[in-house]
């Protein structure tokens, strides 16, 4: 029985992170969890940050992920994952996608905007282990830029079935993503799901930072 | 596949806006209608998208006032009616509202208010449950998305029990909160429409009637309060030995203490009392637990509303509590609760040192944050009001004045993005459809300057079309700027007067804002494509040479509907032989499509554009053009 599991995913609006919240959740839900996911929409499609909760387990109860109790953060733009730094603490394992969406302000120059190296090394300065991948190559790999989300999703599992924290099978996995991607992107998600989960297994087995 | 349409005893994963749809349908509803507006659009939606398969009418009204009206009338016809609006919007709908508590509604009528705790959706943070004590109305507050589903069954038996229009509440983070929702029964009510004249409920043309209806309204109130203690909204615990101290929590607070109760091991060191009915208070259950407590907790979101009740029913009572909250300074009256927040007031409550805390931790953490630039809200790539705004500055710049010397009134929507560099331009945001009246004001004041008021068009019919009238009766000189997108875009694109098709994709009557604005009595008009700089600009020049009341009305889809519908066009892309790096084109428009390459040249995502053309218009020598298909 699992009482506290929380996943934060943290986006850039339009990246599909409300969607990657979904299929997470609806997979906790054929495992037979209670899951709870929080989220503001307001930003969902339009470019702004977006951070979704999604808590599984037994004694979860609200929509946000108490600051410092966040398990596992999957973050679709690395400066993103800087944004959700409070709720991260030296137990958290940060999965994170490596292809930057600078606002306009940092292209022209007038706002610094840190490179990956820097994100990295602020987040290990929290005590978070840190996973990355291109996961918008992987994508394009897959089909389309738009399965940057399952990608993500593919890593996670692989995560998952290398801490042995076996929340969801990849089988549920597979049909929540069947139930929440239109169907003419459905093999090219199956696809990303694959690649995604390679690429950690890949990267766990060479190095952590 | 939606969620809201499984069969009873079915669990899904509802947010709780749709758990609020899904209650409409097994309360038996036959209209749902609202004004679309953050964070309570998902209802109207949610039900919209089903509505082929369900029996109700689902509608967008253009205003909330109009969509309480409406349902005013089809509850008094004896059916049941939900109206659906965000905070702000019970402002609009009050005039209704304040009245129609007098009738005796025959029908139900509940109505749905979303508040925004934290300013999510960057409006007030008005706490609508004063507004049970400005109209008596009763109301529910919700604490998650199981409860917004039932509590709307629950009101729609009592209103209907009771004769009263009924208020349910929740907040953003309850609406936006999606959890596993068990479902129950569909009702479809099979009653025949009615309605008798009867002057002395449906009308207040008398004092003696009117206060008449307001005792009636009182003795309705009085009744609902010896009901309310036993509706499973409120809940009272008391551990077996009893507690020194108590907590009262109400909407998401509850959830964040049950949690913490649950986590640290806490039910049997305190009473706990969930309150759900904020009118009429659960008087019983609040005596209950304060006979039994020295030392009280609560945790409600904004005003101390709760706690102002609590207070008197203690002195009442001739009881003497200490009660924390907001008025001691426990807890803040502005913002959302966290779940930290709750923790430590819970901690303090208990001397308990529940949280784990650690420095290093926490600087580091920090210093993340630091390092991470804002990202604001941009227009996206293709949207209309970015050629809109462009040709405004342009035309004002060709028309000689400087920034500071013409004012822009901004009104709410995608619209006040304006406001943002590169533009600068919208200086006001204060309610909608106000851009029009404030630029009138500032116009009477004396300004000289140039003054245009920049509003969308699902915001100009809500509540523009008064201030325009006005404009127009009086001859005020200003320029309204109808950023006509044929859509509510800020809000999910919901269809507004100008779209041609209703909430449910039915085909509507196009209301056009230059044909109303002529009728209205504004004489200048230009309508103009804000795709096409030019264009554009010369039709803000001409208006600003007006000496009345003018308008430019700029029309074209948003961008992202534009892109739903599959009407986006080939994209752009840069010559990068041709681009000598000047920049220009992300200077004066910040493009999201467009970034610069390592080598300092434009660049376009051929994904992200939407072949809007804007930039090639800007770039001075010509090194942007449409892509090969
Ligand atoms: C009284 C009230 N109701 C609803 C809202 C929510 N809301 C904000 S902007 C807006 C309309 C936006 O549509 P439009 O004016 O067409 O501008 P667009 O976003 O399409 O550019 C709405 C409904 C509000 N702020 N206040
Ligand atoms: S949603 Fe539409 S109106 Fe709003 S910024 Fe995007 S393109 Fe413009
Ligand atoms: S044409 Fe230019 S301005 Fe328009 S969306 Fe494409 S890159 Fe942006």
């Amino acid at each position: 029985m699992i009482r506290e599991h929380n996943i934060l995913i943290a986006s850039v609006g339009g990246q599909g992170g409300i969607t990657l919240s979904r299929i997470i959740a609806r997979a906790a839900m054929k495992m037979g969890y209670r899951v709870i996911v929080g989220e503001t929409l307001g930003m969902a499609q339009r470019g702004g940050p977006v951070q979704s909760h999604v808590r599984i387990g037994s004694q979860v109860y609200g929509p946000l992920i108490p600051e410092g109790r966040c398990h596992i953060l999957i973050a679709l733009e690395p400066v993103e994952a800087l944004r959700a730094a409070r709720y991260l603490s030296p137990e958290s394992t940060i999965l994170l996608n490596e292809t930057v969406l600078p606002p306009i302000t940092a292209i022209l120059g007038e706002v610094p905007y840190p490179t990956l190296r820097e994100v990295v090394e602020a987040l290990n300065r929290i005590g978070c282990g840190v996973y990355h991948l291109n996961a918008e190559k992987l994508a394009l790999e897959a089909g389309s830029k738009r399965c940057l989300n399952v990608v993500m999703l593919g890593a996670y599992m692989a995560y998952m079935e290398a801490e042995r924290l076996n929340i969801i099978t990849m089988e549920a996995a597979e049909e929540a993503v069947r139930e929440s991607v239109p169907s003419r992107y459905l093999e090219a998600n199956l696809r990303a799901l694959k690649l995604g989960y390679e690429a950690l297994m890949k990267s766990m087995s060479s190095s952590a930072y | 596949m939606s969620g809201i349409l499984g069969g009873e005893g079915e669990h899904r994963l509802l947010m709780g806006n749709e758990a609020i749809a899904r209650g409409a349908l097994e309360a038996g509803v036959g209209l749902a209608i609202g004004y679309p507006g953050t964070p309570s659009s998902e209802v109207i939606q949610t039900l919209s998208r089903v509505a082929d398969q369900i029996s109700m009418r689902v509608e967008w009204a253009v205003n909330e006032k109009v969509a309480v009206d409406i349902a005013t009338g089809y509850a008094y016809a004896g059916l049941r009616a939900l109206a659906t609006m965000k905070n702000a919007g019970l402002n609009v709908a009050s005039d209704t509202l304040m009245s129609v508590a007098y009738s005796d509604v025959k029908g139900g009528l509940v109505i749905y208010v979303a508040d925004d705790p934290g300013a999510h959706a960057g409006m007030e943070e008005q706490d609508n449950r004063w507004f049970t004590r400005l109209s008596l109305l009763p109301m529910i507050d919700v604490s998650d998305p199981q409860e917004g589903k039932d509590a709307v069954v629950m009101a729609f038996e009592l209103s209907e029990e009771y004769e009263v229009p009924m208020l349910v509440r929740s907040t953003t983070r309850v609406a936006h909160m999606t959890s596993i929702v068990e479902l129950g029964p569909v009702r479809e009510l099979r009653r025949t429409p009615g309605f008798e004249r009867d002057i002395r409920r449906y009308t207040r043309a008398s004092p003696k009637w009117c206060m008449e209806q307001h005792e009636r309204l009182n003795e309705k109130l009085k009744l609902l309060s010896g009901r309310v203690d036993g509706l499973p909204v409120n809940r009272l615990h008391i551990p077996e030995d009893g507690a020194e101290r108590g907590v009262v929590a109400s909407g998401i607070s509850w959830s964040y203490l049950r949690e913490l109760l649950d986590r640290h091991g806490l039910w049997d060191r305190v009473a706990a009392l969930k309150i759900g009915t904020v009118n009429p208070l659960p008087r019983g259950l609040i005596e209950r637990l304060m006979e039994g407590v020295g030392e009280l907790l609560i945790l409600e979101e904004l005003e101390p509303y709760l706690e102002l009740h609590l207070r008197a029913v203690a002195s009442e009572l001739d009881l003497r509590p200490i009660i924390h909250g907001k008025m001691d300074g426990w807890l803040p009256r502005v913002g959302e609760y966290t779940p930290e927040l709750v923790e430590r007031a819970l901690g303090r409550l208990l001397g308990l040192e529940l949280e784990r805390s650690n420095r290093e931790v926490e600087e580091a953490r920090a210093e993340a944050l630091k390092q991470a630039p804002r990202r604001p809200l941009p227009l996206c790539p293709g949207c209309p009001h970015r050629g809109t705004y462009t040709a405004m500055r342009m035309a004002l710049r060709e028309l000689g004045y400087k920034d500071g010397e013409f004012i822009v009134t901004g009104d709410i929507g995608c619209t006040i993005l304006g406001m943002h560099p590169p533009f600068n331009l919208c200086w006001t945001e204060v309610s909608m459809g106000a851009s029009i009246g404030l630029g009138i004001g500032l116009r009477y004041a004396g300004i000289d300057k140039p003054i245009i008021a920049a509003i969308g068009d699902s915001t100009l019919f809500h509540a523009g079309l008064p201030p325009a009238l006005n404009s127009a009766w009086h001859r005020s000189r200003i320029v309204i700027a109808v950023l006509d997108n044929r859509v509510t875009a800020m809000t999910g694109h919901q269809p507004s007067p100008t779209s041609g098709y209703t909430a449910t994709g039915g085909e509507a009557k196009v209301i056009e804002a230059d044909e109303v604005l002529r009728a209205l009595g504004v004489e200048h008009i230009w309508v103009a494509d804000p795709y096409n700089l030019e264009e554009a600009k010369e039709a803000f020049k001409e208006a600003l040479r007006c000496d009345g009341p003018s308008a430019v009305v700029l029309k074209r889809v948003c961008a992202l509907v534009a892109r739903r519908m599959g009407l986006t066009e080939q994209p752009y892309r840069v010559d990068p032989e041709r681009c000598t790096g000047c920049q220009l084109c992300l200077r004066t428009l910040a493009c999201p499509a467009m970034t610069l390459s390592p080598e300092g040249k434009a660049e376009i995502d051929g994904e992200a554009c939407t072949g809007c053309g804007l930039c090639a218009q800007i770039c001075p020598v010509g090194a942007i053009g449409r892509s090969e298909p």
